[in-house]
């Protein structure tokens, strides 16, 4: 009696705390999207009825930040993943992934249902494709052949028997697989036993060229041939 | 109430001993964690100043010889580092300073960077545009009449090849030299490696 208002004051006040929670009382959360490595155009992704477009950064290598367009109620289950995508147990394959590029969420679930975690945090990363660059050796009769791309150095592995009998063999060459729009030149770092031998093949023939559009087209560049002779 | 005391005291030395028995350096947890940037022999690892660990083939990984228990300090540093590697600031420990649990004993690993040695190209008779090189995803456009080009440095005891990835306008340009006579080899530990690129017209 002493706080006549006391009552009504309560009750704006419950209504007011209900209020902030979102929207008439109703929680509502965001779908957040965090995606590093972006470098080209294509990524779309799709939960819950809505698609969103992620483009790749103005400053290259930056991490890419959005917001699907409508949020989630609590309780409802997403999973995001490249529009289209085949999804299995939560693996997602395929989809409206960038050109030249594939990004996952493999290090954070892309899944869950809202209100299970304080925030809606989805992480994906973006690699560039890489493709096989293989071929073959012809006329290699012993072991010691070393080829180089660069950086990486490739045993060329011999059957015992082509080694003892040293009867000329094509033998299957691949090097390490090389990203899309990065170059690669192979050469000779060490010769065999008792041979030379010069490469070719490659898009200039000299076994050298670039990971392009074209090779990306193709699958991989398996034209290179590593060709043997004996040493004067 | 007597008894009560003296019970409780023979129980927290019998706790005490218990503890000190596993702090021997003979406890249950193995100290290991992985290892980045390493390819040859050289890389010695200490726990709190000794069990000196060395970091063998296929350099992917390193376990200390001594056991730890939980609760026991660890703290793992560098000794030395392979001679492609420039000092031991060079080889970074993470997570290397803790006590031992099932968690922190999880997250150790060790990273060394190599160092890094130029590679250059001198260049004869260029004189027209065009020309480009490339020592596998290092890709250089080199402008007419220059005679001297670095390349990206590359790795102490790692393998390079310079090729010619594109003739200038109306050349033909060879690649000699480097360890190899083909312009490839194995960067050595000299400041800088040469290769010559030759252009006719």
């Amino acid at each position: 009696m002493k706080f006549p208002l006391a009552r009504p004051a309560l009750a704006l006040a419950i209504t007011l705390t209900l209020a902030s929670c979102g929207g008439g009382g109703k929680a509502t959360f965001p779908i957040n999207v965090m995606v590093s490595g972006l470098q080209y155009p294509g990524l779309v992704l799709s939960t819950n009825g809505q698609d969103l477009t992620i483009d790749p950064p103005a400053t290259p290598g930056a991490v890419v930040t959005a917001v699907f367009p409508n949020q989630l109620e609590y309780g409802q289950t997403y999973e995001v993943v490249p529009k289209g995508a085949t999804v299995v147990n939560h693996a997602a394959t395929g989809g409206a992934q960038p050109k030249h590029q594939n990004c996952s969420s493999t290090l954070f679930p892309p899944y869950g249902t809202a209100g299970q975690l304080a925030k809606i945090d989805i992480r994906f990363v973006c690699s560039i494709l890489a493709y096989p660059l293989t071929g073959k050796v012809v006329g290699l009769t012993g072991t010691g052949l070393v080829l180089a791309n660069g950086s990486t150095a490739a045993t060329v592995g011999v059957d015992p028997n082509l080694d003892a009998n040293k009867n000329p063999q094509d033998v299957p060459l691949a090097m390490n697989a090389v990203p899309y729009n990065t170059t690669y030149g192979v050469t000779v770092l060490t010769q065999p036993t008792g041979q030379t031998c010069t490469v070719t093949g490659g898009a200039n023939g000299t076994g050298g060229g670039t990971m392009d559009d074209a090779a990306e087209k193709h699958g991989s560049v398996d034209n290179l041939v590593v060709t043997c002779v004996a040493s004067s | 109430m007597k008894s009560s005391i003296l019970r409780a005291g023979v129980i927290a030395l019998a706790c005490a001993l218990g503890l000190s028995a596993c702090g021997g350096g003979s406890g249950d947890l193995y100290l290991s964690g992985a290892v980045v940037g390493v390819t040859k022999d050289g890389l010695v690892l200490q726990n709190n100043g000794g069990d000196d660990t060395a970091v063998v083939a296929p350099y992917t990984s390193f376990q200390f010889g001594n056991r730890v228990s939980t609760d026991d300090q660890f703290n793992i540093t560098v000794k030395s580092v392979p001679s492609n590697v420039a000092t031991k600031d060079d080889c970074t420990v993470n997570n290397g300073k803790a006590r031992a649990n099932y968690y922190t004993i999880a997250q150790i690993s060790v990273t060394c960077t190599i160092r890094k040695r130029a590679l250059t190209a001198t260049i004869n008779n260029l004189t027209t545009s065009g020309l480009v090189l490339i020592n596998g995803s290092d890709k250089q456009t080199i402008p007419a009449r220059t005679t001297t080009w670095p390349m990206a440095p590359v790795n102490q005891d790692g393998a390079y090849g310079v090729t010619v990835l594109t003739q200038p306008t109306g050349q033909t340009c060879t690649v000699s030299g480097g360890s190899s006579g083909n312009g490839s080899g194995i960067m050595g530990e000299t400041e800088a490696t040469t290769v010559t690129v030759t252009c006719n017209p």
